[in-house]
């Protein structure tokens, strides 16, 4: 990872703009309404709300499997929406994703798993296992490399997820509910390799209504409720909706 | 290129049942596209050959001097519809006729030249022209008679015609099923690892990355089975050619088309690259439509 220092990055000049974004299905249903707000270089952003508040959906349009029915999403400067289909892959190897199922090959070892993400790219094996050993060892699993997905805990898949998404270096990495399917304790190490990631220079937003997670990093807060968002406080804390 | 061809025989490799069965059909649906093939150009050939010998012949009357028909066999070589006129005299005929009946001493005995006719053969440049010619000439002065094999080019060409549309009906059903096995198989790939292209798709894979391996895999297997059905009919044609039978058939030279005649080893090498090619174009269709219409990507 070759990332700026954090004192660095300006966080004031955004990566991320999503400007009046709205999302309606065609039965009617609107699970954005009018969201605006920025995600500043190298900045740590909790997006927060129940179920059904609209942040999965905004993870899916921020990676364009979705397209905005109104508004923008504009990604270090280029509105996405715009990115011919066939260039929507570069964008998403500056955005890495991690969901609450991992979405794990279950038929390859833990460093397979990671390689693929630069195996597309069609980068030679030597920069693959350099890049590969770098991203295990950054999340701590260099030492079970050759582990299968069925011999790994909750915790440990979802590190392998995060090491693939870090495999191209982006500039985003976007984790919906990373710790929805884990235990506490190893919630608590998914969190702590996150926070390491963002001190080295990477943007974080952070789906997630884990309340414990969001006020032991007292980070930035943006909450959703009804696709629509209520506040977005600097350091703030996960406060459960009225509703 | 090497890693793409790799990517290909991982896929091969995970569904070796598909495979077989894609190879099977496939090369069955070429051997009926080869036998297609074999049959057309090897009917142009006989045509060819037929129209080659094609003439008509004039049957003089017996009063009709040896010095009048060759005077009208040089009126009649000056036709330029007319290839070639020969003269067959009373003699040549009966020498023919022994020649023909030489085991038949009692008929030989009961024939002699002066009962045969003299005759001219005549060649048409086009087979066509046969018939118009025979009627001008059964109108000439001294004629007994004129005949041509009018309705064994007709005959040939009609039983042709329905072996091709035999064929080609066989053909046509083959190819819809090849084409369907290699969508079926494609489309059985993209349900199978529904959830690999999803993550490739996460990762940055582009569009080509995902599709191109899916698009090889029809491409090969529409490729090797073709081949393998070109390589058993050019075995088949090298066989027939160094064991004298094509020879034993009159046949040096394949017709492509009426005008272009290759010899059969050259026959062989193109008529396993077409169906190579129609091979790889077949499972080049066949899968790119399987991808565009099941991989949602």
């Amino acid at each position: 990872m070759k990332k700026l220092p954090k004192e660095n990055i300006q966080e004031n000049n955004p990566l991320v703009v999503f400007q009046n974004v709205t999302k309606e299905y065609d039965n009617g249903f609107k699970c954005l309404d009018d969201v605006t707000f920025t995600i500043g270089k190298g900045e740590f952003v909790f997006l927060v709300g129940r179920s059904g508040a609209g942040k999965s959906s905004l993870v899916k349009l921020l990676i364009r499997e979705q397209i905005p029915s109104s508004g923008s999403i504009v990604f270090d400067g280029v509105d996405i929406a715009t990115i011919p289909h066939k260039e929507i892959h570069t964008m998403r190897r500056r955005i890495g994703v991690v969901f609450q199922d991992f979405k794990i090959l279950s038929s390859k070892n833990v460093f397979d798993n990671v390689a693929v993400a630069l195996e597309v790219t069609d980068a030679p094996k030597s920069q693959i296992k350099e890049v590969v050993d770098n991203v295990l060892t950054l999340v701590g699993l260099l030492d079970k490399s050759q582990r299968f997905p069925a011999e790994l805990s909750g915790g440990e898949l979802q590190r392998v997820v995060i090491a693939r998404a870090l495999a191209h270096e982006p500039d985003l990495l976007v984790a919906d509910e990373p710790t929805g399917n884990i235990d506490p304790v190893s919630s608590a190490q998914v969190v702590e390799v996150f926070e390491k990631i963002n001190k080295m220079g990477v943007a974080v937003m952070m789906a997630t209504h884990d309340d414990r997670v969001v006020d032991k990093l007292k980070k930035r807060v943006v909450r959703l409720d009804d696709g629509k968002v209520v506040s977005d406080v600097k350091e703030g804390k996960y406060v459960q909706s009225t509703k | 290129m090497s890693k793409a061809l790799s990517k290909v025989l991982q896929n091969v490799n995970k569904e070796k049942l598909f495979t077989a069965s894609n190879l099977v059909v496939m090369t069955l649906t070429f051997l009926v596209f080869g036998l297609f093939v074999l049959i057309e150009v090897l009917s142009q050939t006989a045509l060819g050959k037929l129209e080659k010998e094609a003439a008509v012949t004039i049957f003089f009357k017996d009063d009709f001097g040896e010095s009048q028909i060759l005077n009208l066999k040089s009126q009649i070589e000056k036709d330029k519809r007319v290839y070639s006129v020969k003269y067959v005299s009373k003699d040549d005929a009966f020498n023919i006729f022994k020649e023909l009946n030489k085991n038949e001493p009692l008929l030989l005995e009961s024939v002699t030249a002066s009962v045969l006719p003299a005759s001219l053969e005549v060649r048409a440049v086009k087979v066509s022209l046969l018939n118009t010619l025979s009627d001008e000439y059964s109108k000439l002065e001294g004629v007994e008679g004129v005949k041509f094999f009018k309705d064994i080019i007709e005959r040939f060409n009609f039983w042709r015609g329905v072996l091709s549309l035999a064929v080609g009906v066989v053909l046509v059903i083959l190819l819809f099923v090849s084409f369907s096995i290699v969508v079926s198989t494609v489309r059985t790939a993209i349900s199978l690892r529904g959830a690999e292209f999803e993550i490739l798709k996460l990762v940055g894979a582009s569009d080509a990355y995902v599709k191109n391996p899916l698009i090889h895999q029809g491409v090969l297997y529409g490729g090797v089975s073709a081949f393998i059905a070109g390589l058993v009919y050019a075995v088949l044609i090298f066989v027939a050619l160094f064991s004298g039978f094509l020879g034993s058939l009159g046949i040096t030279d394949f017709a492509l088309v009426s005008s272009l005649a290759v010899p059969a080893w050259i026959f062989a090498i193109v008529l396993t690259l077409v169906l190579t090619l129609c091979g790889a174009l077949l499972g080049y269709i066949s899968s790119t439509s399987a991808v565009k219409k099941y991989l949602n990507y």
